[in-house]
């Protein structure tokens, strides 16, 4: 067959000049290696993203006390939400559930001898369903627990394992900044928070014990998460509260906020925003690597063609037409960043796992793969055509008696 | 087939003009054996170069095989040296790490259609000239004489009217030329149209007819004598 020779030929060209084909392949190998390292890694970050917004819920409205920008969780000294804010929340339409949260970040816990930090909540029987998100073991707490201010407390599963390595925690006490608590509970497992924290670190207690007792916070509470019946009108729902707290807080016109209120849109915005600068600076240099291969191609393909005049002139004497000389000549560029494009998945893969054995996320799919074979032809091509045609454009006669 | 008519070529080289030919009249007919002889730097290789279609002529026409070469473009030219001219070199012109048969089905390559059985017939061709034995070696491996058999199996395998030799014999000891001129002997004898190209006499007296090149014009023997 025709196009079995012109392969043979375009092959044994590539095999005859090993240096030429090694530098070539060295070029494109790393390029390629760059796009797939970066594509899985942008991916893998992608896809973590992706799971910490859907771990906000999408049918949640977070209202936090204190004005200003989004940043941590609000805590019971900063708290301003009354009862009142709470129970009118409750009162607009479409709103499921409204259940209010007090907290304080990193509270000292001990346990026998072993210390730790986590961010402790008091909490009511709704956080379950406001959070979808109950004890894995043991049990919750319960409206009882709240009314009797009971020392009882749930811990998540990071926390379980700070305090007690392997050990059952439930029926175990521990103690709360001092105050002693009876574990009756494990958290489900639930990752990271968006923006980045552990919500696996946590400690759940009623949340009259926390205002109490334990928070010196009786009137106000921190935070409340109000849970929608549809989150495609979220948002909507989040103007109204933001209308009821002003007018509860008696904020004039030109007065801030003096409190937050996030939507998983909020949050899915602003984390994005952050992952994007960066994304757009990996994609630049995963682009930018493999053409620095094409550039590498361009030359060696120069060589080529000044070291194979004489070839070329035979080959028109023999009946080459220009264009197949442009097309022998695109074939081997295409051939050797095909061939390179390979070998670089190869090692992109290799440098992937290597970095997801270091606890980076990756994400592996045909995406990148398909990428790198479309840019090696589009390499091969873009690069190649150049040394082609000047290939084709040599006077035949000339280049035969070189 | 083939009619040159006042045929003129010329280089420029900066200011400098150099003509070559200065009005090549040459007719060969269909199944002759015409060699051309002169001295080297006379515009044998330019002659050839024109006759091979490789090179356009400054002035005049020519004509082969009925057809208008001036008129024609680039691609059509190509086609005419692939269907029409087998060349034969001073230098062979083998590729370097391709097989014998690999060299000698390359012309097939850019023929309009690759026949099927190409390979049989690029094997017969190279038992033709004695390399049956030769197939699968490579140039490197192979001797000058047997160098030049391959690149004449190559002239031959596209089934070219016209064989076109520049100097065949120029490279070779005079068993290896010896060889070669009778492979010459025996295609014209199979009706084959041969222009040899040469500036040995013993190569000439092989041919039908030579003519001889000198001063950019061509003289027939009659003419020199």
């Amino acid at each position: 067959m025709k196009t079995t020779l012109m392969i043979k030929v375009a092959a044994g060209a590539i095999g005859r000049q090993k240096m030429r084909t090694f530098l070539v392949e060295l070029a494109m190998m790393a390029g390629i290696a760059t796009l797939t390292v970066i594509v899985a890694l942008t991916q893998g970050a992608d896809k973590q993203i992706t799971k910490r917004i859907r771990n906000f819920g999408p049918d949640a409205i977070m209202v936090h006390s204190g004005g200003g920008k989004v940043r941590g969780p609000s805590t019971a000294a900063e708290a301003n939400l009354s009862k009142k804010d709470i129970s009118d929340i409750r009162n607009i339409p479409g709103v499921l559930l409204a259940t209010p949260i007090q907290t304080e970040l990193d509270m000292p816990l001990k346990h026998g001898s072993k210390f730790s930090t986590a961010w402790v909540m008091g909490v009511e029987p709704a956080w379950q369903r406001a959070w979808h998100r109950g004890a894995r073991k043991g049990t919750f707490i319960s409206a009882a627990d709240n009314e009797q201010l009971s020392k009882v407390c749930l811990i998540g599963t990071t926390t379980a394992a700070d305090l007690f390595g392997g050990d059952d925690p439930v029926g175990s006490s521990i103690l709360i900044n001092n105050v002693s608590f009876k574990v009756i509970g494990i958290l489900e497992k639930r990752g990271q928070s968006p923006v980045g924290t552990d919500f696996d670190n946590l400690v759940l207690i009623p949340y009259t014990t926390a205002s109490r007792r334990l928070m010196n916070q009786p009137r106000y509470a921190a935070m409340v998460r109000v849970i929608v019946s549809d989150p495609a009108r979220a948002h909507h729902i989040a103007a109204e509260i933001k209308g009821v707290l002003r007018e509860n807080h008696h904020l004039a016109a030109t007065e801030e906020d003096d409190f937050r209120i996030s939507t998983a849109a909020h949050v899915a915005r602003m984390v994005r925003m952050s992952a994007k600068t960066m994304g757009t600076f990996l994609w630049l240099v995963a682009v930018i690597a493999p053409l620095v291969g094409g550039i590498v191609l361009m030359n060696i393909m120069l060589m080529a063609v000044a070291a194979r005049k004489r070839e070329i002139g035979l080959r028109r004497a023999l009946g080459a037409r220009k264009g197949d000389i442009v097309m022998q000549f695109l074939s081997e560029s295409i051939m050797l960043t095909v061939i390179g494009g390979f070998l670089g998945i190869g090692a992109g893969v290799g440098i992937a796992f290597y970095i997801h054995h270091l606890g980076k996320p990756i994400s592996l799919g045909w995406q990148p793969f398909a990428a790198a074979f479309v840019f090696c032809i589009l390499i091969g091509l873009l690069f190649g055509v150049y040394p082609a045609r000047k290939a084709a454009n040599l006077d035949p006669v000339q280049a035969l008696n070189q | 087939m083939i009619e040159l008519r006042d045929i003129t070529k010329s280089f420029h080289n900066g200011p400098t003009t150099t003509e070559v030919l200065k009005g090549i009249n040459l007719c060969v007919e269909k199944g002759e054996f015409v060699a051309v002889m002169g001295s080297s730097g006379n515009g044998k290789t330019t002659l050839m170069n024109i006759l091979g279609c490789m090179l356009r002529a400054s002035g005049g026409s020519y004509r082969l095989d009925g057809a208008d070469i001036e008129s024609l473009d680039d691609d059509q030219l190509s086609a005419i040296r692939n269907k029409k001219i087998g060349f034969v070199f001073q230098a062979f012109n083998l590729l370097e790490g391709t097989s014998a048969l690999d060299n000698v089905l390359l012309p097939l390559v850019y023929a309009e259609h690759y026949p099927d059985d190409a390979e049989e017939r690029a094997t017969g061709l190279l038992q033709s000239v004695g390399l049956g034995d030769r197939v699968h070696h490579k140039p490197s491996e192979l001797s000058g004489g047997q160098l030049q058999r391959v690149a004449i199996a190559r002239a031959l395998v596209n089934e070219p009217a016209i064989i076109l030799a520049d100097e065949p014999t120029g490279n070779l000891d005079t068993a290896s030329s010896e060889e070669v001129m009778n492979i010459f002997k025996r295609l014209h004898a199979e009706g084959k149209t041969i222009i040899l190209i040469t500036h040995d006499p013993d190569d000439a007296a092989r041919a039908e007819r030579t003519v001889f090149l000198r001063d950019g014009k061509i003289f027939h023997r009659e003419e020199v004598q």
